[in-house]
């Protein structure tokens, strides 16, 4: 097995990972805004993850760079994606929950 | 089963339970992120079938720009859809019904899927991949025409398929057959092999494993040139169409409610900081659309995004200070300009309209590139400016 399959191998398991406790932490999450704090990460670190662990097995360095690029552009998109509709639902008034509050229980 | 049959089935049962949640939602927001989400997974079933352009197409239009013009009337109507009792109206449901099985049957008589036999592969069709922009010297994957180049032989091709190979996989054939038969020289690709094809993969290897140019482009800008053409026509007309019906004489403070963000620091340095690189990148798919996916649909509707994230971060005061509506009105019916236009230069060059290899004689090739720019272009100017026009109509509205 060479090393960049190896690297690879990590990454992607990595980012699975990520994106799967983001998947299950929109299910299990109580409330709004925990719900996005979960599945935002998918949306980062999840799919960079993925995009990083692609670049090793790239042969051709112009698709590597826009892999990079793709990743940067979504490490800065994404958060702020989310930012926003935090933001958003804070200006509406969305109260958190708070512990006590019904409907939180799973 | 293989791999890309499985995706397919996959992604197919979620565009059904999409398309099912989007009648059932009855908030009409969530209604209009679904309808983003199915765009989006009908472009990854594009995807899947190697078709990048229509796949960037519906990312693009679809799952982007569709969604926020969707949104943008949601505000001046109806949060929630009215509950309506649900009967089911009989005759409407035999009628779709009848209609469902008719193009049921209607596939049956479709060629397989990937069939090299397909009319679309025979019928003309060689005859325009011979007129791909990559026809022309200098970098890999184009040729210089060949000694003794007849261009009215080039365009006189007679249709005839010499011989169709009973392997789905050989796309090479055409090129083979007919193309050294009249001397007409495909772009040959340096690099890139035609990807491997493994055993029972359905799929014949795209164009873009073994041609860069675009024969999308060529399809749709050359062969459908008319076609093409009146697409963009459609949208000018719906541009103007929209103006006439919303555009009223400015009242005292049309330009409130458009409050910009001054408070959301984040959002103004990060859209301060995207916004360039979304023009660049729109223009980059328009200009490169004769070569790889992309063109002036996508691209226009990209630069539309540009100037509509800017109204949404800067408010609209600011965009019409960069592009006052009279200007955008303008460009409007530049595009369509440009594209007739073309059209209109090949004419009164001494060929037929929309024939762009009258633009450069030496090496029709070149001229092909030229005009497919120029259209592509053209498009691309009015797609972005109906669309800005259309979004800021609906904010004018929503403020007066």
């Amino acid at each position: 097995m060479q090393w960049n399959h190896i690297v690879t191998t990590v990454f992607l398991a990595l980012g699975c990972v990520v994106s799967l406790t983001g998947s299950y932490g929109l299910l299990r999450m109580p409330d709004f805004y925990t719900r996005l704090h979960t599945a935002g990460k998918t949306d980062s670190l999840g799919q960079v993850l993925i995009f990083l662990g692609l670049v090793f097995v790239t042969p051709d360095w112009l698709t590597q760079c826009k892999l990079i690029m793709v990743a940067l552009i979504l490490m800065i998109a994404a958060p702020t994606a989310t930012h926003a509709i935090t933001k958003a639902a804070h200006l509406h008034d969305l109260r958190p929950w708070t512990k006590g509050d019904p409907g939180g229980e799973p | 089963m293989t791999a890309v049959i499985l995706i397919d089935t996959f992604l197919l049962i979620l565009v059904t339970i999409t398309a099912v949640a989007i009648i059932e939602v009855r908030n009409l927001y969530a209604s209009a992120m679904l309808t983003s989400v199915y765009s989006l997974l009908m472009a990854l079933v594009w995807v899947n079938m190697h078709s990048m352009d229509v796949a960037f197409t519906e990312a693009a239009v679809g799952g982007g720009i569709s969604t926020i013009l969707l949104i943008g009337t949601l505000v001046h109507t109806a949060r929630e859809e009215k509950p309506q009792k649900s009967r089911v109206h009989w005759k409407a449901a035999a009628v779709t019904a009848l209609c469902g099985a008719a193009l049921i049957y209607g596939t049956f008589d479709m060629p397989r899927f990937g069939d090299p036999k397909a009319p679309i592969h025979h019928y003309r069709v060689p005859e325009m991949m011979a007129q791909t922009v990559g026809f022309i010297n200098g970098t890999p994957g184009k040729q210089k025409p060949p000694e003794g180049f007849d261009h009215t032989e080039y365009r006189s091709f007679n249709n005839t398929v010499a011989d169709v190979p009973a392997d789905p996989t050989d796309t090479a054939w055409r090129e083979r057959s007919l193309m050294a038969q009249h001397g007409i020289i495909l772009p040959k690709v340096n690099g890139h092999a035609p990807a491997h094809v493994e055993p029972g993969h359905t799929h014949p290897p795209d164009d873009f494993n073994g041609h860069v140019p675009n024969s999308v482009t060529s399809l749709l800008a050359a062969y459908r040139g008319y076609d093409t053409m009146f697409e963009t026509t459609v949208i000018f007309t719906a541009g103007v169409s929209l103006i006439m019906l919303l555009r009223r004489p400015r009242r005292e403070g049309y330009l409130q409610r458009s409050a910009p963000l001054v408070d959301q620091t984040i959002l103004r340095v990060v859209g301060k900081m995207s916004i360039p690189f979304i023009l660049l990148f729109g223009l980059y798919v328009i200009t490169h659309g004769e070569l790889g996916p992309g063109g002036g649909f996508q691209g226009g509707v990209a630069v539309a995004c540009a100037f509509i994230l800017f109204a949404l971060i800067f408010g609209r005061p600011a965009l019409y200070r960069v592009l006052p509506p009279p200007v955008s009105d303008l460009l409007t019916g530049l595009g369509v300009l440009v594209y007739s236009g073309t059209g209109a230069a090949c004419l009164l060059l001494g060929g037929q309209f929309l024939d762009y290899s009258m633009l450069d004689l030496a090496s029709p090739g070149d001229g092909e590139a030229l005009g497919m720019t120029l259209v592509e272009y053209g498009v691309g100017i009015t797609v972005s400016m109906v669309m800005l026009t259309i979004f800021n109509q609906l904010a004018e509205e929503q403020s007066t």
